[in-house]
């Protein structure tokens, strides 16, 4: 499992490593796994996933890539797509476990988030800070790289719905990670 | 503003190793060993089966008797192929009729295990 036939794609790029991958090197694949794995897993914990379910989730998103390699094209990077496939596997995950209605559905707080300006606060900190459809929402556009068209779709809300809780979430992190920018968030990512 | 957004995406981006990415790595890899593993047994099992149901399916089909008409029909072609011009080996090897018969027979069943195993494995 580990040794020479790691070593022997260290030093290949992904792109190639896809190639491989694609012939049914499992071997060439592992390394995309060793290389990506974390950041894939990063971005479904930041969705919300707990840490042993974020596991099972990237596991099963890397298994799924495996089996449609042929459809990588190179357009993207390896790991933005295979984040993407991760964060549509774990939404699908939450609404087969009817989870992802009480999400999106919880009410949004208007309280103002506290300013902790003196405070290091990381990224994760300040997800946790947010709600749960706000979350979600911002860690879908800005973590797994879907448009707010395609986040849309994929929690099956409105375009409106997720624009605002993008705007609302982007509001709440930037009050947390950069206090002393001035102008509010305009949300203007994606293509919707 | 857009300046916070691209920050925003290098946070995303610039996700923390995890100590536990090699385990990670390993246990995707031995999930995708065991799945081909278990997709080779399929497969072979899969001709397997097809291979008995197609032998089962000529000797339920009057083989026999059929066998013993196409070997009188061989015997009787090799006879008359004689008469016609001296016989040269593979001539002869045809004279014995119903093994010539039964290899042919053997073939196809071990084709149709081929080509079953084939498809499913472009499956």
């Amino acid at each position: 499992m580990t040794g020479s036939g790691h070593s022997r794609f260290a030093s290949q790029h992904d792109v190639e490593l896809c190639g491989l991958a694609a012939t049914g090197e499992r071997r060439a694949f592992g390394e995309l796994v060793r290389r990506h794995g974390s950041a894939v897993r990063g971005v479904l914990r930041r969705m919300g996933a707990q840490g042993s379910e974020a596991d099972d989730v990237a596991q099963d998103a890397f298994l799924t890539a495996f089996e449609r390699i042929a459809e990588f094209r190179g357009e993207g990077t390896f790991a933005g797509w295979v984040k993407k496939i991760a964060a549509r596997l774990y939404l699908r995950r939450l609404q087969r476990d009817r989870r992802l209605g009480a999400m999106t559905a919880e009410t949004v707080e208007d309280e103002a988030p506290h300013s902790d300006a003196d405070a290091v606060i990381d990224l994760d900190g300040a997800l946790k800070q947010l709600g749960a459809a706000e979350r979600l929402c911002v860690s879908l556009c800005f973590g797994a790289g879907l448009s707010h068209a395609e986040a849309a779709e994929a929690l099956n809300l409105p375009l409106g719905t997720v624009k605002s809780h993008v705007k609302r979430g982007l509001d709440k992190l930037r009050t947390r990670l950069a206090p002393d920018d001035g102008a509010a968030l305009e949300g203007r990512r994606g293509n919707g | 503003m857009v300046e916070f957004e691209r920050r925003l995406e290098r946070l995303f981006a610039e996700a923390p190793e995890l100590p536990d990415a090699g385990p990670f790595a390993d246990r995707v890899e031995r999930r995708l060993d065991a799945g081909w593993t278990a997709r080779r047994w399929l497969i072979g099992a899969a001709g397997v089966v097809g291979g008995v149901i197609g032998a089962s399916q000529l000797m339920v089909s009057n083989l026999f008797q059929r066998v013993e008409t196409a070997g009188d029909s061989a015997r009787l072609l090799s006879t008359s192929i004689n008469h016609i011009s001296a016989g040269t080996d593979w001539m002869a090897a045809i004279s014995s009729g119903g093994a010539v018969v039964w290899a042919a027979a053997a073939m196809a069943v071990v084709m149709m295990g081929f080509v079953l195993t084939r498809v499913i494995g472009e499956i």
